[in-house]
């Protein structure tokens, strides 16, 4: 493609943006696509050039996000989820197979440049996996056969069908309403069950009268912190000149978390709806969906739905915009996400102000999670107190669970606020093995003993109560074959891996965290190396820029804690020799 | 200076340099403002990046600042008067000036719109190239801020018509009522740290310190007072005046203080048959420059680290220059020479130290009235500064202008005095890099400077590259009416094809072998930004 | 408003952060990446204070004085947090001091100075040199970046060339300049801002290398000889000779802002080819003479020349680079000695 052909398209995108910058990521997954899926020196300075941006920005953002490829790949570049919900069924298995099949290394492509192998950290697929992605497709559900197949038709040149039989479950029957409904992402199908009602009702009402039923909907945000929705909607300010800019988090990146997708894939226009009733009691009339880079597929989806939404006049006075990020957890963070949509590396703000005064383009700004979006259309269609009729106190609405590691039937299930978590696990098929430990809020929180769940029930405040944190509602299943300092490894690399680097103590914090535990797994450490790893993670709660550190620190602390003994024995040698790492000796 | 001078009653930046970042709209035109005065560059990059600010740069070349500017305007060289005039009859056209302003600070107006009729958007293109489109949207940027500033630098003074540009600067800038606001006025950069110092402190041939004009009966007798001699009433001469009158005859000792016009000056064979008719020259300096070669008499004197004064700076500001080392060898401070000098001359002067001689200035001279050492450990001070209670003018013109009302100068074009033309068909144009000073005396010991910005060379663009078969690199004759340089091209997308760029430091290229020394009628520069040449590739 | 820091009762000015007022009133919080210029960032978190009645660490680069705060600077909470972080940057980069220029003004050799650290508490990382001395005047060592982002800062928001920027993520992150070239073939102008703000050794002056110690010299603050802007300068001296030129901070017109000519292009000062003696030309070549011969014989013939033809025989070219002063004493020499007007200067030129 000619550089005049390239301008064109880039000017285009720039049109979706009110600042030309916010363009950078969009622009460079263009010219990447250009250039056989790899970012050359001469396309990072194209971009910079046409985007008015320095060389070195353009650079520092396509090197911080991990989805732009700096150096060659093959044709087909296959990346495994090698996460934890991946790894408890199988993905390193297939990664062995991959390497041997296709006899690369890992990083490395094969000499008639058909493959590149990769590993990659979360996918957003915990309840599907393992999962194998080529170029940008997710392929599934991955066994070795599957893999075998995968290859050879790859191989003749063809990308295979995916395998989209995921399990899912529903008690509410509220955000998975159309879930089994055929065609259930077009607008027909949506209106065809009651949608967009509560959309038309809301525009009937004021703005405040729909904030203020959100408000007493007790709605508590979805994306992990819990903080109250329409709380958080009541701090913009009144008398405010500026624009002011609703933002979808749709970056659903904490490990084990696979449910904002459910939505989004199969139900988009109850999303577009949420987004169009919250954007109205907000008085917002740009509204961004920011999409984790790798479910580019979603995207797609969505933005067809907001064709068809629009051809379908239902949301003349809002503009919303799809966009992807590029591979980058901390893009979850709010503020990192406004950075990153702002078209810079994704560095967390310092706080205060917070968004809702100086947000997007220094403008007062409102994120909200998925999931959060989702719930809205039900309280204003159903009102608040058939909201609260749902969970239990001060926890009200549905909830979506994604179940991930050994059970039988991992997905993601529809169930009240404040369920128990046995009754979740029953619902996604009961544990596989004898159960040892579950972490109930994605990765980032306090890893729980087989022992402490028994009257476990998943609302915000039991968690607390029981030491842990409902976060995202990513559940994560370990049975008893697995090594706790294994899982601890590979948890503080993925919080290294994903540090944004921006302050010291995560930076360097996990960097040296992944170093003591590496050495205690490969048998070689020592208990001053047990006492340094908690010394790191005592001291850097609290004291990093953004929740990224405490998330690091806080699965980590929770499994030497409560797993000390796995701990101690490795420090002392006594399990060096047990190459299988199963069956340790230890219980609780 | 002439040209500000005539317009308001004093020439010189009008506003603080920090008044940069309060513009709306900054217009940059004569200026390499990233190469010649980089910390100024920062603050016109920084008030576009984070102040929302706008630019505006008029410039034949594609220089780096443009990549901030909202509207860059390239203009023909030498068409100045028509551009600006251009904008300001696209302004009274659409009515866009400053009513009130122009009612009640200025005087003129009718004639400067009668001046401007023919100056139509068609018409400036003609004339500048300049696509009348860009040129309305250039004027409405400008009228409509309300504080624009307007910098420039040599790039509109030295041409045969610079006090001309000048004075039509002055008219846009008060046509639109950007004068003695905080962020708006109109800031000449100047290029020697101490330039702005060496006119106030009169080293010109009509006015002693402040401006005070030698042939004011009243100021003279001051002066006379002060010194106890009666100075001489008539203007004197010019530098380049100076040249003509040595090659005549008529001046025959030449005393050069810390300058080097075997290569600043224009017209260098001109300058070197001058100087070889003196019949005594001295030649005062750090190192032994082109010209010390050819003196009688050279005496070593301190550089600016090995002394105690003070520099006025380019935005009027007075500051302390403080010694740190000790000259080399026997060289000796300036003051110390002159003083020594005089005396055996028969007119004793003596001095403890410079701030003696700072005293005596801020008696005789009333812009410097308030200033003294005790003040300046404290920091700079802004001229005028009346008292010693004073707080020092930071922004001209305020209330009122120097001269009482400001007055409007009708213009017209005057094309450059040497046009292209079949024997050198080129426009060549002259000016400094980041990386070395002046005529290098100071630069071209660093080898690190030396390493960056080696050797001469000659910036063509593609299309004349193309039409002239020159590749880049390639050993350069280029050719005046005057003399001849050799250097290597630089193929540069900078320029406008048709013109080629010269800087001038390099003694052994030097680009004012080339240059032209047809001088402004009424500042005396000579037009440096314009001559015609003619290249081919150097045999 | 009056808050407490470290058991002191201070008056402070609203809108002050407590780094701020701690500085002003001579209290030492640590701090790494806050630089006056570039403000808060919070990356370094090494300025952490606690407040009664807030729960949890607080940057004091960041937090906002209000009236009546009580700042603690000092618990063993906050000592340790310090500690902690000082003792990561010690062990994954390579900070050694010996040869380091920033010797002594090194703002990480401050606070491990502060908390008493001798050895880095955790295990060493094998770091190796990472040097970047391809540009003529800066000299990059990565190994003792702390990726406070102050020459990032100052690139991109003070002076504005946007060459630098931070590149990769993580542990792996570094300072890069444009497409991660090294320097000197980078659009780098050189004009010094990063190494006047880096904190530590990773970006110094390339021409001071090797010259001198901090403690060996001392600073004269004065104006930049070079163009018209009048930037403040501070000449750092040693031995009567100029090692290094830094930018005053704090003071305008350039508030440490320098190009590169006023930071590095000192060299003339102490060049061999000064002028150091009166020189008179005789039968075509100069000679050296003492300064009553030489201006004896200029004396003599400018006596001479206006006795014959009259003061405007002669000319006086004063000059755009020495002071006012000076300047003033020449036109008086023209005006009162010699009794012409014509002086003049290279104003125009």
């Amino acid at each position: 493609m000619k550089l005049e052909e390239k301008r064109s398209m880039i000017e285009k995108i720039v049109k979706r943006y009110p600042e030309k910058e916010s363009a950078i990521l969009p622009a460079l997954y263009f010219v990447q696509s250009q250039d056989n899926n790899m970012l050359s020196e001469q396309d990072v300075k194209d971009v910079a050039q046409m985007l008015g941006v320095s060389e070195s920005k353009t650079f520092g953002v396509a090197t911080y996000y991990t989805m732009f490829n700096e150096k060659p790949v093959g044709k087909y570049h296959l990346q495994v989820d090698t996460n934890i919900p991946a790894t408890l069924v199988g993905a390193e298995e297939i990664v062995a197979y991959l390497e041997k099949k296709l006899d690369i290394k890992v990083g490395e492509t094969t000499p008639e440049g058909l493959f590149t192998l990769s590993t990659v950290e979360g996918l957003g697929s915990g309840g599907t996996s393992p999962t194998v992605q080529v170029n940008a497709t997710y392929y599934e559900r991955m066994t070795i056969e599957k893999v075998d197949k995968l290859i050879a038709s790859l191989k003749s040149g063809e990308m295979p069908p995916k395998d989209v039989n995921y399990n899912y479950g529903t008690e509410c029957g509220i955000l998975f309403k159309n879930r089994d409904k055929v065609d259930s992402t077009s607008i027909k199908t949506y209106k065809s069950n009651g949608g967009y009602a509560a959309l038309k009702k809301a525009r009937d009402m004021k703005p405040e009268a729909v904030l203020a039923e959100v408000k007493d909907a007790g709605l508590r945000g979805r994306g992990g912190a819990g903080f109250p929705t329409g709380l958080k909607w009541s701090f913009l300010s009144k008398e405010d000149a500026r624009p002011i800019y609703l933002i979808c988090n749709a970056d659903e990146g904490e490990p084990g978390t696979f449910k904002d997708r459910e939505v989004m894939e199969h139900d988009p226009h109850l999303l577009i709806e949420g987004i169009a009733i919250s954007a109205y009691a907000i008085g917002s009339e740009k509204a961004f969906i920011y999409i984790r880079g790798e479910f580019a597929w979603i995207a797609n989806i969505l933005e067809t739905a907001i064709e068809e939404a629009v051809a379908d006049h239902q949301i003349a006075d809002l503009d919303i915009v799809v966009h992807r990020g590029a591979g980058s957890y901390i893009c979850g963070e709010e503020t990192a996400l406004i950075e990153s949509l702002e078209g810079k590396r994704g560095y967390p703000r310092l706080k205060p102000p917070f968004p809702a005064n100086v947000g997007l383009y220094g403008c007062p700004t409102i994120v909200n999670n998925v999931e959060t979006l989702a719930c809205v259309p039900f309280i204003i269609e159903n009102g608040a107190t058939e909201f609260k009729k749902i969970g239990t106190e001060n926890n009200y609405g549905p909830r979506l669970f994604s179940v991930s590691g050994h059970v039988n039937k991992p997905g993601v299930y529809e169930y009240p606020m404040g369920t128990p978590l046995k009754n979740i696990l029953s619902a996604a098929g009961g544990v596989n093995g004898n159960l040892k430990a579950v972490i109930v809020g994605g990765l980032s929180n306090p890893v729980m003993r087989a022992s402490e769940i028994e009257d476990l029930r998943l609302d915000f405040d039991s968690c607390i109560n029981a030491g842990t944190m409902l976060g995202s509602a990513g559940i994560i299943v370990m049975n008893d074959a697995v090594s706790i300092p294994k899982i601890a490894l590979r948890t503080a690399k993925f919080y290294a891996n994903e540090s944004c680097g921006e302050c010291v103590p995560c930076r360097e914090g996990t960097y040296s965290m992944v170093y003591y535990l590496d050495k205690l797994v490969s048998g070689n450490g020592t208990k001053e190396d047990l006492n340094a790893l908690s010394y790191l993670c005592k001291n850097i709660r609290g004291l990093t820029l953004c929740p990224g550190g405490d998330a690091a620190v806080m699965p980590i602390e929770a499994m030497l804690n409560k797993f000390q003994k796995e701990f101690e024995a490795l420090a002392n040698h006594k399990l060096s020799q047990n190459k299988e790492g199963a069956s340790y000796e230890y219980h609780d | 200076m002439v040209g500000l001078a005539a317009a308001f009653g004093s020439g010189a930046m009008t506003n603080p340099i920090e008044d940069i970042e309060k513009a709306e709209v900054i217009l940059v035109t004569g200026s390499n403002t990233t190469k010649n005065h980089p910390v100024i560059a920062s603050y016109i990059k920084r008030a576009v990046k984070f102040k929302g600010a706008k630019l505006i740069v008029v410039d034949p070349r594609k220089i780096p600042i443009t990549r901030f500017a909202t509207i860059w305007l390239r203009q023909n060289l030498g068409t100045d008067v028509v551009w600006i005039n251009g904008m300001m009859h696209v302004i009274i056209q659409e009515k866009l000036y400053d009513e009130a302003y122009v009612k009640t600070r200025t005087v003129g107006l009718d004639e400067l719109i009668k001046a401007v009729e023919k100056f139509t958007p068609e018409y400036v293109e003609h004339i500048t190239g300049i696509p009348k489109e860009a040129l309305v949207d250039a004027a409405r940027l400008y009228a409509g801020a309300s504080a624009a500033s307007i910098l420039y630098a040599m790039g509109i003074t030295q041409h045969i018509s610079g006090t001309d540009n000048v004075k039509s600067l002055a008219n846009l800038a008060m046509l639109c009522g950007n004068m003695g606001i905080p962020g708006g006025g109109i800031n000449p950069l100047r290029g020697q740290n101490n330039v702005q110092g060496a006119c106030d402190m009169g080293a010109l041939p009509n006015v002693y310190t402040g401006y005070q004009k030698v042939d004011d009966p009243a100021i003279r007798e001051r002066m006379a007072k002060a010194w106890g001699v009666e100075p001489p009433s008539q203007p004197g001469l010019t530098i380049t005046q100076m040249m003509d009158k040595a090659l005549s005859g008529d001046i025959r000792a030449l005393y050069i203080v810390g300058e080097n016009p075997m290569v600043s000056d224009p017209d260098l064979n001109n300058v070197r048959k001058s100087l070889d008719s003196l019949e005594f020259l001295i030649v005062q300096d750090i190192f032994m420059t082109e010209t010390a070669q050819m003196a009688n008499v050279v005496l070593p004197s301190a550089a600016f680290a090995e002394k105690d004064g003070t520099f006025t700076n380019t935005e009027r500001k007075i500051q302390r220059l403080r010694k740190a080392l000790d000259p080399p060898g026997a060289a000796r401070e300036d003051s110390d020479i002159i003083c020594d000098l005089s005396s055996r001359m028969g007119y004793t002067m003596s001095y403890n130290s410079s701030l003696a001689v700072m005293e005596e200035i801020a008696r005789i001279t009333p812009s410097y009235c308030g200033i003294n050492y005790e003040r300046l450990e404290r920091g700079g001070i802004f001229w005028p500064c009346t008292g010693t209670a004073h707080p020092g003018t930071p922004c001209l013109h305020m209330d009122q202008f120097t001269c009482g009302l400001g007055v409007f100068h009708a213009t017209d074009y005057i094309p450059p005095a040497e046009l292209p033309d079949e024997e050198f068909p080129l426009y060549l144009t002259t000016g400094r890099l980041l990386y070395q000073y002046h005529t290098g005396t100071m630069t071209m010991k660093s080898p690190g400077l030396n390493a960056i910005a080696p050797e001469c060379f000659v910036e063509i663009s593609p299309e004349d590259a193309k039409n002239y078969n020159v590749n880049d690199g390639e050993l350069l004759r280029v050719t005046s009416r005057r003399g001849e340089i050799r250097a290597k091209a630089r193929i540069s997308e900078e320029l406008k094809p048709g013109t080629i760029f010269i800087p001038f430091h390099y003694a052994e290229a030097a680009a004012n072998m080339l240059t032209n020394s047809s001088l402004d009628p009424a500042a005396k520069i000579p037009e440096y930004k314009v001559c015609a040449v003619n290249v081919d590739t150097a045999i | 408003m009056n808050i407490t820091i470290k058991d002191r009762e201070l008056e402070v000015k609203e809108g002050q952060t407590v780094l701020q007022a701690a500085r002003e009133n001579g209290i030492y919080i640590p701090s790494l990446c806050y630089h006056d210029r570039t403000g808060p960032a919070g990356k370094c978190r090494v300025c952490v204070v606690e407040v009664e009645g807030m729960a949890g660490l607080h940057t004091s680069c960041s937090l906002e004085v209000s009236e009546g705060m009580k700042v603690i600077t000092d618990s063993e909470k906050v000592l340790e947090a310090q500690k902690l972080v000082v003792n990561l940057l010690l062990s994954t980069g390579k900070h050694d001091c010996l040869s380091c220029e920033q010797n002594g003004i090194c703002e990480l050799q401050d606070v491990a100075y502060y908390l008493g650290i001798e050895t880095p508490a955790f295990h060493m990382a094998d770091v190796k040199p990472e040097i970047d001395d391809s540009s003529e005047f800066v000299y990059l060592d990565h190994s003792k970046c702390i990726l406070c982002g102050r020459c990032i800062a100052g690139c991109n928001g003070t002076v504005v060339n946007e060459v630098l920027d931070f590149g990769y993520r993580g542990h792996e992150a570094k300072v890069i300049c444009d497409n991660d070239v090294p320097m000197g073939h980078s659009s780098c102008v050189q004009c010094g801002e990063c190494v006047q703000l880096c904190p530590t050794g990773a970006i110094i002056d390339k021409l001071r290398r090797g010259k001198g110690r901090p403690w060996e010299t001392h600073k004269v603050q004065t104006t930049c000889g070079y163009c018209g802007v009048g930037c403040q300068i501070d000449l750092h001296i040693k031995d009567n000779e100029v090692i290094d030129i830094t930018g005053k901070e704090g003071v305008g017109p350039n508030f440490g802002s320098l190009c590169v000519k006023g930071r590095y292009g000192y060299h003339f000062l102490n060049d061999p080819a000064r002028l150091k003696t009166p020189l008179i030309r005789t039968n075509g070549s100069f000679r050296e003479a003492s300064w009553d011969e030489a201006l004896d014989l200029v004396a003599k013939n400018l006596n001479r020349i206006k006795q014959e033809s009259g003061p405007d025989a002669i000319g006086v070219f004063s000059s755009a680079r020495i002071t006012n002063e000076e300047n003033y004493l020449m036109q008086k020499f023209a005006r009162a000695t010699i009794g012409t007007n014509n002086v003049d200067h290279c104003a125009r030129l």
